[in-house]
């Protein structure tokens, strides 16, 4: 009895029930499996359209209290509610489209930026056997399809017609190829030490002991996961790599031309990306759902990418914003060495087994 | 392989745009991201202020004068009075003198303050915009209590301040500065140091001496050119010289000494208001000789004085009569945009949007 | 090198902690229309006008005093002189669309009449309700504080209406009082005698065209 309770806190024993139920019903296994993974995928998109609204509110409110403000206040206790309402709002205004624009492309940029920022799901491990499918090249399927992200800004960017938003297309597309490299490699770090793309052996390996999580692992550990969370924060533009959509420069950006729902999809994408990378860093460096045992593993999880998240939102409200040619230098000349270099010691040392 | 084919395109960067402080409308023919050419479009925000002076007796041009430069219109008050005083003969009591010392001075600590806020946007760091304000509102509170307005003061008039100070001035006028003085520390960490602000501020768009002194610039972004020139010292009014004070120089001219040089200045003028508030004599607050139809001889007179912006200039011509025959503005701002196509090319968009905000042009002082 | 990139690390980390310092201190902002800020008594704001506290009647003499300080033309009275030159008046409007609260108007009267008052809400849909009448203006004038100036002066033959040159010297007398500063006294008398200075007249009628 304990143990199923354990496993329905656990989430994956409810899973697993409404699962039995479903076998039941008597259609045919292979409905069943479609069935299955069909609401489990309608679970997981829900779930992360909250997480995204709730990442809305929750910024303003970290940016508020920063600032000596309040922050919204007005729908809710401490405008909880806010960002639905907002959501709200946006769906039911006019969508503007421009005459001049691309139709094609303006119409599906914001669809694929949507559709990229939750791809990563699929494969994220939300807490103990919490994981829609296990790939066994999951870290490389997540590090393939957050970049389908690129070619939406730059559809967004091209379609508008619109200078400043090309202008934004164009720098988003020049940063995110040059932060993706130095990502990759301190991805890769991580993976050297685990010997498996898979995201459950990751969380697997750094079970038991905090010091097994790899942000311990000096100093490889601290030194990747610093680069992967400047990579990360450039990866999703937020300041202070936000130049894609420089408010102060290209007024917008990419975006500067988009309205209504189709303005929302980007930004709930924007927040969307931020929870990958985050939730990507617990995984990696911070040991993803392991965590004290009386407490549900997906509350560990949740926990964990909040706090990284506050890390992101701390930087977003402290720093200036970098020039879009420093960008470029500061990855290309000190974040691509400094992460290979690392790579490369990582993985001499883990050949000669120098590490504990 | 055929080259490829590259053309200039060009942005107009306003009016309506986020960084240009306005309605200022800059035309950039760009390369890239690179700009070639700006030409600066202005115009948007005329009022015909000096014309509408003419139409209104001395005591009414103050309240229109507060709008011709709303950051700092203790500013815009007072050199409207200098001229008419100097035109009238009018004597100014000492205590109001010390007064409209110490009112300048706050308002330049509140102008500086705004300057730091913006800058920082800018550059994209927002969180320093709302910790300038929110030190400004100290200082707007103080002038709220002495004349009842936060922004348009139609304080210092002809003769005098149009009112006395409140008893509980001077302690919340020197907790106000104490408070000031220890945010500065915040001020300076957040910033001065960060290694995203140095490469984004330090050796852009330098802005040489000569140049600047060719196209009339004046104020601090002179001043952090590495020109001594500062007309509190240079042209003394009021009563500059019975306070111990420096005027801060830097020699780099770029975005960093102007920024730098504006949180100098901030410590510089609460010197002056600390000095102002320990020898602030009693007596009289304004001239009584003076009317509501002031009418001062026939003639003409030019005053200026040091504003935050630069040079801030009031050329008088009267007839006679009650009203001005003619009025003539000169602000900072407006020689500060126009020197900035001769140097502020060959950068990037970015560069443009820190040069701009840190050489604080605000537009209705560029177009009246 | 590493001495730089540890001195720039330093740098960023204290951006960090003094965000993260402000992250737990109390908001400086009000929640506007659940608390209010308490205006400082000169606040200039809302222009009133005020009413005797005893009798209930305008302080206003129609004398137009405010009318020619106005820099704008925001007020407009009609007070037509009847055959003793005494002025009665028949309409205060003040146009707020046009009012830029300079306090020149409450500076110039001599009768405790116009006041801006501390109050400062007055946001309407449409550009009309901005120009308030003469019984709006006094009833938002009900309950404003003022001193009284008229009352230090020991009115010489009560029957007759207070002139308008013994009144600016009894503005005088009274000089402790700060609401007035410049007592005004050449144009009062003016325009109480003659007709009003031809500059005066102008500026009024400039600024309402």
């Amino acid at each position: 009895m304990n143990d199923h309770l354990l496993a329905v806190l656990e989430l994956h024993g409810l899973f697993q029930w409404l699962y039995d139920k479903l076998l039941t019903v008597g259609l045919p296994e292979s409905w069943t499996t479609v069935v299955a993974y069909g609401s489990l995928s309608v679970i997981v998109f829900g779930v992360l359209a909250l997480v995204a609204l709730y990442l809305i509110w929750w910024e303003r409110k970290i940016a508020g209290h920063i600032q000596q403000r309040f922050g919204p206040m007005r729908h809710g206790w401490h405008g909880w509610y806010q960002t639905i309402m907002d959501a709200i709002k946006l769906l039911q205004k006019e969508d503007i489209r421009i005459a001049t624009r691309d139709r094609v492309v303006f119409f599906w940029a914001p669809v694929i930026c949507f559709v990229a920022a939750f791809l990563a799901y699929v494969v994220m491990p939300f807490g103990d056997r919490l994981i829609v499918a296990d790939l066994n090249i999951g870290i490389l399927y997540i590090l393939a399809v957050t970049t389908f992200t690129v070619i939406s800004l730059i559809m967004a960017g091209w379609g508008s017609n619109n200078k400043y938003a090309l202008l934004g297309g164009m720098r988003s597309a020049a940063q995110m190829v040059s932060y993706e490299v130095p990502m990759v490699a301190s991805v890769l770090t991580v993976i050297v030490f685990v010997g498996s793309l898979s995201m459950v052996d990751i969380v697997k390996s750094q079970s038991g002991l905090i010091f097994n999580w790899y942000i311990f692992r000096v100093p490889f550990g601290p030194i990747a996961f610093l680069t992967y969370i400047v990579a990360a924060t450039a990866e999703v533009n937020r300041t202070p790599f936000d130049i894609p959509e420089a408010e102060q420069e290209l007024v917008a950006g990419y975006n500067v031309e988009y309205s209504g729902m189709k303005f929302a999809m980007f930004f709930l994408a924007e927040f969307v990306n931020m929870f990958t990378v985050a939730a990507i860093a617990v995984t990696l460096f911070f040991g993803g759902w392991n965590g004290w045992q009386l407490v549900p593993s997906w509350i560990w999880f949740l926990g964990k990418t909040m706090l990284v998240i506050l890390l992101l939102m701390l930087f977003r409200w402290t720093y200036p914003r970098l020039r879009v040619d420093q960008l470029m230098e500061f990855s290309w000349k000190f974040l691509v060495p400094v992460t290979f270099a690392n790579l490369i010691l990582a993985g001499v040392f883990k050949q000669l087994h120098w590490y504990w | 392989m055929p080259e490829l084919r590259t053309e200039e395109f060009i942005v107009n960067m306003g009016p309506h745009h986020p960084s240009t402080h306005g309605v200022c409308r800059l035309v950039l023919t760009m390369d890239g991201e690179k700009i070639i050419k700006i030409e600066p479009v202005i115009g948007y925000l005329h009022r015909a202020i000096e014309k509408i002076c003419e139409n209104r007796t001395y005591q009414q041009c103050i309240p229109i004068l507060d709008r011709f430069e709303y950051v700092t219109a203790m500013s815009c008050n007072y050199v409207f009075s200098l001229a008419a005083e100097r035109l009238g003969q009018v004597e100014v009591p000492q205590r109001a003198e010390y007064l409209r010392v110490i009112m300048l001075e706050l308002n330049r600590i509140a102008s500086h303050l705004i300057f730091y806020g913006v800058t920082a946007m800018d550059i994209g760091a927002y969180t320093p915009f709302l910790y300038g304000l929110r030190e400004r509102e100290l200082i707007m509170d103080l002038f709220e209590m002495t004349c009842g307005q936060r922004l348009t003061y139609n304080y210092i008039r002809i003769g005098g301040v149009s009112r006395d100070i409140p008893p509980e001035f001077v302690p919340k006028c020197r907790e106000a500065l104490k408070i000031i003085s220890e945010r500065m520390s915040d001020y300076e960490g957040l910033l001065n140091e960060n290694p995203i602000w140095l490469v984004r501020t330090k050796g852009i768009a330098i802005l040489p001496a000569e140049l600047a002194v060719a196209y009339g610039v004046s104020g601090p972004v002179l001043r952090a050119s590495g020109v001594q020139y500062d007309l509190r010292r240079n042209d003394p009014y009021s009563i500059y010289e019975r306070f111990d004070f420096d005027i801060p120089v830097r020699y780099h001219g770029d975005c960093y000494d102007r920024y730098l040089l504006r949180l100098d200045e901030i410590r510089q003028s609460m010197r002056i208001v600390s000095q102002a508030l320990d020898s602030l004599p009693e007596g009289e607050i304004k001239n009584k000789k003076v009317k509501a139809n002031f009418k001062p001889p026939a003639g003409e007179v030019y005053a200026r004085i040091e504003n935050t912006r630069g040079e801030l200039g009031v050329y008088l011509i009267s007839d006679g009569s009650a009203k001005p025959l003619r009025v003539k503005t000169r602000g900072g701002s407006y020689n500060q945009l126009q020197v900035l196509p001769h140097y502020g090319t060959n950068m990037l968009i970015a560069d443009l949007v820190a040069n701009f905000a840190t050489l604080d042009i605000i537009m209705p002082e560029v177009d009246r | 090198m590493i001495k730089k990139l540890l001195k720039d690390i330093k740098a960023l980390a204290q951006g960090l902690q003094i965000a993260g310092k402000h992250l737990g201190k109390h908001a400086v902002t009000i929640q506007y229309p659940e608390e209010r800020w308490t205006m400082p008594e000169r606040s200039r704001g809302m222009v009133v006008l005020l009413s005797d506290k005893e009798t209930g009647e305008l302080n206003c003499t129609a004398c137009i005093l405010c009318e020619k300080a106005c820099p704008t033309g925001a007020i407009r009275i009609e007070a037509p002189q009847d055959e003793k030159k005494k002025r009665h008046l028949k309409a205060f409007v003040v146009d707020y669309g046009l009012c830029c609260f300079c306090g020149l108007c409450e500076e110039a009267c001599n009768f405790s009449a116009i006041k801006l008052a501390t109050k400062y809400e007055f946001s309407t849909l449409s550009k009309e309700d901005l120009v308030w009448n003469v019984q709006k203006l006094q009833e938002m004038g009900r309950d404003v504080d003022y001193v009284d100036v008229r009352k230090k002066k020991p009115v010489p033959g009560a029957a007759k209406a207070p002139a308008a040159g013994k009144a600016v010297a009894g503005v005088q007398s009274g000089e402790a009082s700060d609401t007035v500063s410049e007592p005004l006294k050449s144009p009062v008398t003016a325009n109480e005698s003659s007709p009003a200075g031809p500059d005066a007249e102008t500026a009024s009628e400039e600024g309402q065209s």
